[in-house]
């Protein structure tokens, strides 16, 4: 019985462990430029400003703004990803997955804060997803011609 | 409705994996992996519901059949995490030749300790012997599948497709493995039985649709870089 029980806390955390693999890998995966860049300036996105805070001063200056700017950017960036030069109108498999990490890790990050664990590592990842995100919008606005408009200009007028 | 579903999705996406392996040409460099999916979806797709249409779901012989080919299914994905280390090893046949020793050894002492269990639980061979065992095969599995991917973590191994395809495993053994270690602590209590009848394949999709992903992705550098070492060599010998 106990070896049971030691196989069930063991397995389900090499479950969760290996999800969270997936993620990062689907993460890693290689744009042939920076197209977030473009994304951040047309619509003010303040993730990367959160992720230099956190490497230039080692953790977010203050916690409540922290949460907000991620709110706002991560829904900024998911109607994007839906509407933002996407035929389909609805997300892919793999931004679904995304999608409920970031949720996942905004909790943990939020458990992180209540527990004084620190939020520095956990803010980066969650900015590395905003990223992502960033870049895809980007790279698909970029595939697709408007004319003469550049992809902040093709935002604007979203 | 669900269970319909629930019932077609795993051969649908077993199929499909199959038809992504031919329609990519992988399935030459990924032989290990085709049997393997082509193992589950005769086993998973054709031989179970024909044995489960014959005898019905609450026959003793569909019970037999069910978890024998299940202890079948493990010992395969044991042999293809075997032909996943071979790949992880394919420049050092040093490293191989000690992997190669230490997976033996973890078989041989697996089937040592299932053969005492075996002797001494003889008369309840197909209730909790075969739940014991199969849980230790896939347990045994999800082990030696961790040590691969901290393998791979460890020596930097350039190869994005294997790290997938470890990681698709790994979800399929931590959830299956998971499930049974609770069937057993429950004693096959009904919500645990809905439990495994569920996200066992659940798990399985997971994992194909993981190994899915890992085909449909545009080749990496390792697959590149094997391919520009056969362009030079052809080069080299028609200079020759």
């Amino acid at each position: 019985m106990f070896m049971a029980a030691l196989i069930l806390i063991f397995s389900t955390a090499l479950f969760f462990f290996y999800l969270q693999t997936l993620c990062q890998k689907v993460l890693r995966r290689h744009f042939a430029q920076e197209y977030f860049q473009s994304i951040v300036n047309a619509n003010r996105l303040e993730f990367p400003s959160v992720r230099k805070a956190i490497e230039d001063f080692g953790a977010p200056v203050d916690y409540p703004r922290l949460m907000m700017t991620l709110k706002c950017d991560y829904l900024a960036l998911t109607y994007l990803l839906k509407n933002a030069a996407n035929v389909n109108q609805r997300f892919t498999r793999e931004e679904h997955l995304l999608i409920v990490y970031f949720k996942m890790v905004l909790l943990s990050l939020v458990a992180r804060h209540w527990l004084r664990l620190g939020e520095s590592r956990t803010a980066l990842k969650l900015t590395a997803i905003l990223e992502y995100f960033a870049n895809v919008v980007g790279e698909r606005v970029n595939s697709v011609r408007f004319g003469n408009l550049t992809a902040s200009d093709y935002l604007l007028n979203l | 409705m669900s269970d319909h579903l629930l019932g077609y999705v795993p051969y649908a996406v077993e199929f499909s994996v199959c038809l992504l392996l031919l329609w990519r040409g992988r399935w030459r460099r990924l032989k290990g992996l085709g049997l393997y999916v082509v193992g589950l979806l005769l086993v998973d797709g054709m031989a179970r519901p024909a044995v489960l249409n014959h005898f019905g779901p609450a026959s003793t012989q569909y019970a037999y059949f069910y978890w024998l080919t299940d202890v079948g299914l493990a010992l395969g994905a044991f042999l293809l995490i075997c032909r996943f280390f071979r790949r992880a090893c394919a420049d050092e046949e040093e490293r191989w030749k000690f992997i190669r020793l230490m997976l033996v050894t973890v078989f041989v002492v697996v089937l040592g300790i299932s053969a005492l269990k075996l002797s001494s639980n003889y008369t309840h061979l197909f209730t909790n012997f075969i739940i014991e065992f199969s849980q230790n095969l896939y347990f045994t599995c999800l082990v030696l599948n961790t040590l691969l991917y901290l393998m791979i973590q460890q020596l930097a191994i350039d190869d994005e497709e294997l790290g997938l395809l470890v990681v698709g495993m790994g979800v399929q053994f931590a959830g299956e493995t998971a499930c049974l270690a609770l069937l057993q602590l429950t004693f096959r209590e009904n919500f645990a039985r809905e439990m495994l009848r569920f996200l066992g394949p659940a798990c399985t999709v997971g994992m194909l649709a993981i190994w899915a992903y890992a085909l449909l992705r545009p080749p990496q550098t390792s697959e590149v870089r094997i391919q520009t070492r056969k362009d030079a060599k052809l080069v080299e010998a028609v200079a020759d």
